[in-house]
Protein backbone atom coordinates (compact mmCIF):
# COMPACT_ATOMS: atom_id res chain seq x y z
CA UNK A 1 0.00 0.00 0.00
CA UNK A 2 0.97 3.39 -0.78
CA UNK A 3 2.60 5.46 2.26
CA UNK A 4 0.42 8.90 2.22
CA UNK A 5 1.63 11.94 4.37
CA UNK A 6 -0.05 15.30 4.50
CA UNK A 7 1.68 18.63 4.76
CA UNK A 8 -0.27 21.67 5.98
CA UNK A 9 0.15 24.94 3.53
CA UNK A 10 -1.52 27.80 3.18
CA UNK A 11 -3.82 27.94 0.15
CA UNK A 12 -4.79 31.64 -1.55
CA UNK A 13 -8.57 32.03 -1.81
CA UNK A 14 -10.94 34.52 -2.30
CA UNK A 15 -8.16 36.90 -1.83
CA UNK A 16 -6.94 35.39 1.47
CA UNK A 17 -5.02 32.52 2.67
CA UNK A 18 -7.05 29.30 4.13
CA UNK A 19 -6.02 26.50 5.33
CA UNK A 20 -5.08 23.75 3.56
CA UNK A 21 -2.95 20.38 3.35
CA UNK A 22 -0.58 18.89 0.33
CA UNK A 23 -1.40 15.19 0.17
CA UNK A 24 1.59 13.10 -1.17
CA UNK A 25 1.66 9.40 -2.46
CA UNK A 26 5.06 8.00 -1.73
CA UNK A 27 6.38 11.07 -1.88
CA UNK A 28 4.56 12.23 -4.65
CA UNK A 29 1.92 15.26 -4.62
CA UNK A 30 -1.14 13.99 -5.78
CA UNK A 31 -3.76 16.88 -4.02
CA UNK A 32 -4.08 20.05 -2.71
CA UNK A 33 -7.06 20.82 0.00
CA UNK A 34 -8.35 23.76 1.31
CA UNK A 35 -10.44 24.41 4.29
CA UNK A 36 -14.48 25.82 3.22
CA UNK A 37 -16.97 26.96 5.11
CA UNK A 38 -20.93 26.93 4.98
CA UNK A 39 -20.98 29.88 3.62
CA UNK A 40 -18.74 28.79 0.76
CA UNK A 41 -20.70 25.98 0.10
CA UNK A 42 -24.24 27.52 -0.17
CA UNK A 43 -26.75 26.00 -2.42
CA UNK A 44 -24.85 22.92 -2.33
CA UNK A 45 -26.85 19.52 -2.30
CA UNK A 46 -23.70 18.04 -0.72
CA UNK A 47 -21.53 18.33 2.01
CA UNK A 48 -21.68 21.77 3.54
CA UNK A 49 -18.28 22.32 4.88
CA UNK A 50 -15.22 20.51 4.91
CA UNK A 51 -12.01 20.11 2.98
CA UNK A 52 -12.48 21.25 -0.88
CA UNK A 53 -10.72 19.34 -3.24
CA UNK A 54 -8.64 22.42 -4.64
CA UNK A 55 -6.63 20.71 -7.07
CA UNK A 56 -5.54 17.15 -8.06
CA UNK A 57 -2.77 15.16 -9.90
CA UNK A 58 -2.73 12.02 -11.81
CA UNK A 59 -5.74 9.78 -10.85
CA UNK A 60 -6.83 12.41 -8.35
CA UNK A 61 -6.34 15.01 -11.25
CA UNK A 62 -9.86 16.98 -12.76
CA UNK A 63 -9.58 15.25 -15.86
CA UNK A 64 -10.48 12.36 -14.33
CA UNK A 65 -12.70 14.07 -11.66
CA UNK A 66 -14.99 16.84 -13.08
CA UNK A 67 -16.69 18.30 -10.18
CA UNK A 68 -14.15 18.56 -7.45
CA UNK A 69 -15.83 17.27 -3.97
CA UNK A 70 -15.92 18.36 -0.37
CA UNK A 71 -14.90 15.81 2.24
CA UNK A 72 -16.04 16.10 5.88
CA UNK A 73 -12.89 15.55 7.26
CA UNK A 74 -9.10 15.37 6.22
CA UNK A 75 -9.62 11.22 6.77
CA UNK A 76 -12.29 11.20 4.36
CA UNK A 77 -9.79 12.62 1.99
CA UNK A 78 -7.57 10.29 2.42
CA UNK A 79 -9.44 7.21 1.93
CA UNK A 80 -10.96 9.04 -1.65
CA UNK A 81 -7.00 9.68 -2.60
CA UNK A 82 -6.68 6.22 -2.02
CA UNK A 83 -9.67 4.66 -4.04
CA UNK A 84 -8.29 6.80 -7.11
CA UNK A 85 -4.74 5.98 -6.56
CA UNK A 86 -6.44 2.27 -7.07
CA UNK A 87 -8.98 2.58 -9.25
CA UNK A 88 -5.61 4.43 -11.87
CA UNK A 89 -7.06 6.38 -14.92
CA UNK A 90 -10.11 4.78 -15.15
CA UNK A 91 -13.05 7.29 -14.61
CA UNK A 92 -14.68 7.25 -11.61
CA UNK B 1 -55.72 33.26 -25.26
CA UNK B 2 -53.56 36.10 -25.87
CA UNK B 3 -52.47 35.97 -22.72
CA UNK B 4 -51.04 32.78 -22.80
CA UNK B 5 -48.84 32.82 -25.88
CA UNK B 6 -48.03 36.26 -25.57
CA UNK B 7 -44.25 35.93 -24.51
CA UNK B 8 -43.31 33.63 -27.09
CA UNK B 9 -45.05 36.75 -29.89
CA UNK B 10 -43.09 39.13 -27.76
CA UNK B 11 -39.96 36.96 -28.44
CA UNK B 12 -40.87 36.51 -32.53
CA UNK B 13 -41.61 39.86 -32.66
CA UNK B 14 -38.62 41.35 -31.21
CA UNK B 15 -37.24 39.98 -34.70
CA UNK B 16 -39.73 40.79 -37.01
CA UNK B 17 -43.17 41.56 -37.70
CA UNK B 18 -46.04 38.84 -36.85
CA UNK B 19 -49.18 40.04 -39.11
CA UNK B 20 -52.38 39.78 -37.24
CA UNK B 21 -53.12 35.87 -38.68
CA UNK B 22 -50.09 34.75 -37.58
CA UNK B 23 -50.73 35.91 -33.93
CA UNK B 24 -54.16 34.45 -34.16
CA UNK B 25 -52.69 30.62 -35.41
CA UNK B 26 -50.36 30.92 -32.45
CA UNK B 27 -52.73 32.02 -29.83
CA UNK B 28 -55.28 29.23 -31.45
CA UNK B 29 -52.69 26.71 -31.62
CA UNK B 30 -52.57 26.00 -27.39
CA UNK B 31 -54.90 23.08 -26.79
CA UNK B 32 -54.66 23.33 -23.21
CA UNK B 33 -52.44 24.76 -20.25
CA UNK B 34 -50.75 22.43 -18.04
CA UNK B 35 -49.20 23.23 -14.41
CA UNK B 36 -46.04 21.72 -13.45
CA UNK B 37 -44.75 21.81 -10.09
CA UNK B 38 -41.01 22.80 -9.25
CA UNK B 39 -38.80 19.84 -9.94
CA UNK B 40 -40.72 17.58 -11.74
CA UNK B 41 -40.40 16.52 -15.40
CA UNK B 42 -41.73 18.35 -18.22
CA UNK B 43 -40.73 15.85 -20.30
CA UNK B 44 -38.70 13.00 -19.85
CA UNK B 45 -35.97 11.05 -22.24
CA UNK B 46 -37.18 8.50 -24.30
CA UNK B 47 -40.94 10.47 -24.29
CA UNK B 48 -42.27 10.61 -27.94
CA UNK B 49 -44.67 13.77 -27.52
CA UNK B 50 -47.68 14.31 -29.28
CA UNK B 51 -47.24 18.11 -28.45
CA UNK B 52 -45.02 20.68 -27.63
CA UNK B 53 -44.41 22.53 -24.74
CA UNK B 54 -44.25 26.94 -24.55
CA UNK B 55 -43.27 28.02 -21.02
CA UNK B 56 -45.63 30.62 -20.34
CA UNK B 57 -44.47 31.45 -16.72
CA UNK B 58 -41.35 29.91 -14.69
CA UNK B 59 -38.09 28.56 -15.79
CA UNK B 60 -37.04 25.27 -16.76
CA UNK B 61 -33.97 23.39 -17.71
CA UNK B 62 -32.98 20.75 -20.36
CA UNK B 63 -30.61 18.28 -19.17
CA UNK B 64 -28.56 15.05 -18.71
CA UNK B 65 -27.90 12.55 -16.39
CA UNK B 66 -24.29 11.22 -16.58
CA UNK B 67 -22.83 8.81 -14.14
CA UNK B 68 -22.66 8.82 -10.84
CA UNK B 69 -25.61 10.56 -10.98
CA UNK B 70 -24.40 14.58 -12.10
CA UNK B 71 -26.18 16.19 -13.63
CA UNK B 72 -25.49 18.57 -16.47
CA UNK B 73 -28.04 21.03 -18.09
CA UNK B 74 -27.62 22.23 -21.27
CA UNK B 75 -29.70 25.13 -21.27
CA UNK B 76 -32.11 27.48 -19.21
CA UNK B 77 -35.61 28.34 -20.60
CA UNK B 78 -37.72 31.56 -19.72
CA UNK B 79 -40.77 32.49 -20.71
CA UNK B 80 -41.52 32.45 -24.24
CA UNK B 81 -39.17 29.36 -24.84
CA UNK B 82 -40.34 26.78 -26.43
CA UNK B 83 -38.77 24.12 -24.57
CA UNK B 84 -39.46 21.68 -27.23
CA UNK B 85 -40.47 22.83 -30.37
CA UNK B 86 -38.12 19.99 -31.85
CA UNK B 87 -40.01 16.93 -30.66
CA UNK B 88 -42.61 17.66 -33.66
CA UNK B 89 -39.65 16.44 -35.99
CA UNK B 90 -37.21 14.47 -33.67
CA UNK B 91 -40.06 12.50 -32.36
CA UNK B 92 -38.16 10.83 -29.18
CA UNK B 93 -36.61 13.39 -26.64
CA UNK B 94 -33.14 12.72 -26.13
CA UNK B 95 -32.77 14.39 -23.48
CA UNK B 96 -35.27 15.90 -20.17
CA UNK B 97 -36.73 18.76 -19.24
CA UNK B 98 -37.14 19.59 -16.02
CA UNK B 99 -39.25 22.66 -14.19
CA UNK B 100 -36.92 24.21 -11.80
CA UNK B 101 -40.03 26.44 -10.52
CA UNK B 102 -43.59 25.99 -10.80
CA UNK B 103 -44.23 26.41 -14.42
CA UNK B 104 -47.34 27.13 -17.09
CA UNK B 105 -47.09 25.57 -19.82
CA UNK B 106 -48.92 26.04 -23.14
CA UNK B 107 -49.95 22.60 -24.82
CA UNK B 108 -49.41 22.95 -28.79
CA UNK B 109 -50.32 19.28 -30.25
CA UNK B 110 -48.27 18.02 -33.09
CA UNK B 111 -51.46 18.28 -35.69
CA UNK B 112 -51.85 22.02 -34.98
CA UNK B 113 -48.02 22.49 -35.68
CA UNK B 114 -48.56 20.41 -38.96
CA UNK B 115 -51.41 22.69 -39.96
CA UNK B 116 -49.06 26.01 -38.98
CA UNK B 117 -46.49 24.74 -41.53
CA UNK B 118 -49.08 23.99 -43.78
CA UNK B 119 -50.93 27.34 -44.14
CA UNK B 120 -48.29 29.92 -42.71
CA UNK B 121 -45.04 29.79 -44.40
CA UNK B 122 -43.43 33.03 -42.58
CA UNK B 123 -44.65 31.74 -39.27
CA UNK B 124 -43.13 28.36 -40.21
CA UNK B 125 -39.73 30.36 -41.09
CA UNK B 126 -40.26 32.41 -37.60
CA UNK B 127 -40.66 28.94 -35.39
CA UNK B 128 -37.51 27.72 -37.51
CA UNK B 129 -35.72 30.67 -36.58
CA UNK B 130 -36.93 29.99 -32.97
CA UNK B 131 -35.07 26.37 -32.88
CA UNK B 132 -31.56 28.37 -34.53
CA UNK B 133 -31.64 30.16 -32.35
CA UNK B 134 -31.77 27.82 -29.65
CA UNK B 135 -28.76 25.78 -31.51
CA UNK B 136 -26.97 29.30 -31.54
CA UNK B 137 -27.72 29.28 -27.27
CA UNK B 138 -25.85 26.06 -27.79
CA UNK B 139 -22.69 26.83 -29.65
CA UNK B 140 -22.14 29.72 -27.61
CA UNK B 141 -22.48 27.65 -24.29
CA UNK B 142 -20.09 25.18 -25.45
CA UNK B 143 -17.36 27.89 -26.79
CA UNK B 144 -17.91 29.59 -23.19
CA UNK B 145 -17.58 25.89 -21.18
CA UNK B 146 -14.58 25.38 -23.15
CA UNK B 147 -12.54 28.31 -23.41
CA UNK B 148 -13.74 31.15 -21.22
CA UNK B 149 -12.63 31.22 -17.16
CA UNK B 150 -15.21 30.37 -14.73
CA UNK B 151 -15.93 34.11 -14.06
CA UNK B 152 -15.75 35.04 -17.51
CA UNK B 153 -18.17 32.04 -17.92
CA UNK B 154 -20.80 33.11 -15.21
CA UNK B 155 -20.35 36.44 -16.36
CA UNK B 156 -21.34 35.45 -20.08
CA UNK B 157 -24.35 33.40 -19.04
CA UNK B 158 -25.73 36.32 -16.58
CA UNK B 159 -25.91 38.76 -19.42
CA UNK B 160 -27.32 36.38 -21.68
CA UNK B 161 -30.31 35.30 -18.91
CA UNK B 162 -30.82 38.97 -18.45
CA UNK B 163 -31.26 40.13 -22.07
CA UNK B 164 -33.76 37.13 -22.55
CA UNK B 165 -35.91 37.86 -19.77
CA UNK B 166 -35.79 41.31 -20.88
CA UNK B 167 -37.04 40.97 -24.11
CA UNK B 168 -40.01 39.11 -22.85
CA UNK B 169 -40.95 41.53 -20.53
CA UNK B 170 -39.62 39.99 -17.21
CA UNK B 171 -36.91 42.90 -16.26
CA UNK B 172 -37.28 45.97 -13.85
CA UNK B 173 -34.98 48.36 -15.02
CA UNK B 174 -31.36 46.48 -14.50
CA UNK B 175 -32.99 43.82 -12.15
CA UNK B 176 -34.40 40.07 -13.07
CA UNK B 177 -35.67 37.27 -10.84
CA UNK B 178 -33.39 34.19 -11.30
CA UNK B 179 -34.67 31.34 -9.02
CA UNK B 180 -31.61 29.43 -9.77
CA UNK B 181 -29.68 27.85 -6.76
CA UNK B 182 -26.19 27.60 -6.80
CA UNK B 183 -26.04 23.98 -7.47
CA UNK B 184 -28.42 24.57 -10.14
CA UNK B 185 -25.84 27.26 -11.67
CA UNK B 186 -22.63 24.57 -10.68
CA UNK B 187 -24.88 21.76 -13.05
CA UNK B 188 -25.43 24.15 -16.21
CA UNK B 189 -21.77 25.73 -15.92
CA UNK B 190 -19.72 22.95 -14.70
CA UNK B 191 -18.62 24.01 -11.46
CA UNK B 192 -18.50 22.70 -8.29
CA UNK B 193 -20.13 25.04 -6.06
CA UNK B 194 -17.71 26.27 -4.21
CA UNK B 195 -16.65 27.72 -7.42
CA UNK B 196 -19.92 28.78 -8.38
CA UNK B 197 -19.55 30.56 -4.96
CA UNK B 198 -16.39 31.95 -5.77
CA UNK B 199 -17.03 33.50 -9.04
CA UNK B 200 -20.55 35.34 -7.53
CA UNK B 201 -18.78 36.36 -5.01
CA UNK B 202 -15.66 38.12 -6.92
CA UNK B 203 -18.66 39.62 -9.16
CA UNK B 204 -20.38 41.30 -6.54
CA UNK B 205 -17.29 42.15 -5.14
CA UNK B 206 -16.07 43.86 -8.82
CA UNK B 207 -19.50 45.72 -8.36
CA UNK B 208 -20.78 43.58 -11.34
CA UNK B 209 -23.91 42.24 -9.93
CA UNK B 210 -25.66 42.53 -6.57
CA UNK B 211 -28.09 39.59 -5.22
CA UNK B 212 -30.96 39.42 -3.38
CA UNK B 213 -32.39 36.69 -2.61
CA UNK B 214 -33.56 35.64 -6.28
CA UNK B 215 -33.58 39.17 -7.73
CA UNK B 216 -30.48 39.71 -9.63
CA UNK B 217 -29.83 43.32 -10.71
CA UNK B 218 -26.84 44.27 -12.84
CA UNK B 219 -24.69 46.88 -11.67
CA UNK B 220 -22.23 47.57 -14.71
CA UNK B 221 -23.63 46.10 -17.75
CA UNK B 222 -20.80 47.63 -20.14
CA UNK B 223 -18.01 45.63 -17.50
CA UNK B 224 -19.88 42.44 -16.84
CA UNK B 225 -20.56 42.34 -20.88
CA UNK B 226 -16.31 43.01 -20.95
CA UNK B 227 -15.93 40.20 -18.39
CA UNK B 228 -17.90 37.80 -19.89
CA UNK B 229 -16.58 38.24 -23.56
CA UNK B 230 -20.33 38.59 -24.23
CA UNK B 231 -21.85 39.85 -27.71
CA UNK B 232 -25.62 39.45 -28.22
CA UNK B 233 -25.33 38.71 -32.13
CA UNK B 234 -25.94 34.90 -31.54
CA UNK B 235 -29.48 36.04 -29.87
CA UNK B 236 -30.75 37.56 -33.16
CA UNK B 237 -32.22 40.12 -31.79
CA UNK B 238 -32.52 42.72 -34.71
CA UNK B 239 -36.01 43.15 -36.40
CA UNK B 240 -35.60 42.65 -39.69
CA UNK B 241 -37.61 40.72 -42.68
CA UNK B 242 -36.78 37.10 -41.99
Amino acid sequence: MREITLQPISVMTDGGGSDGHMILADGLLVAILSRVTEEQTLGGQAQVEGWFLEAGFGPCGVLMSVTPPVFADVDEAVVWVRARLEAGFSPS
Amino acid sequence: MTRMTNPLILKLEQRDQLSDAEKRALENAVSRVRIVEADEDIVREGDRPSESSLLLDGFAVRYKIVSNGRRQISAIHVPGDFIDLHSFLLKTMDHGVLALTTCRIALVPHTTLEKITDEFPHLTRMLWLNTLIDGAIHREWLTAMGRLSATAHMAHLICELYLRLKMVGRAEGDTVQLPITQAELGDTLGLSTVHVNRVLQELRKEGLIRFQGEALTILDWERLKKVGEFTSTYLSLQNEDR
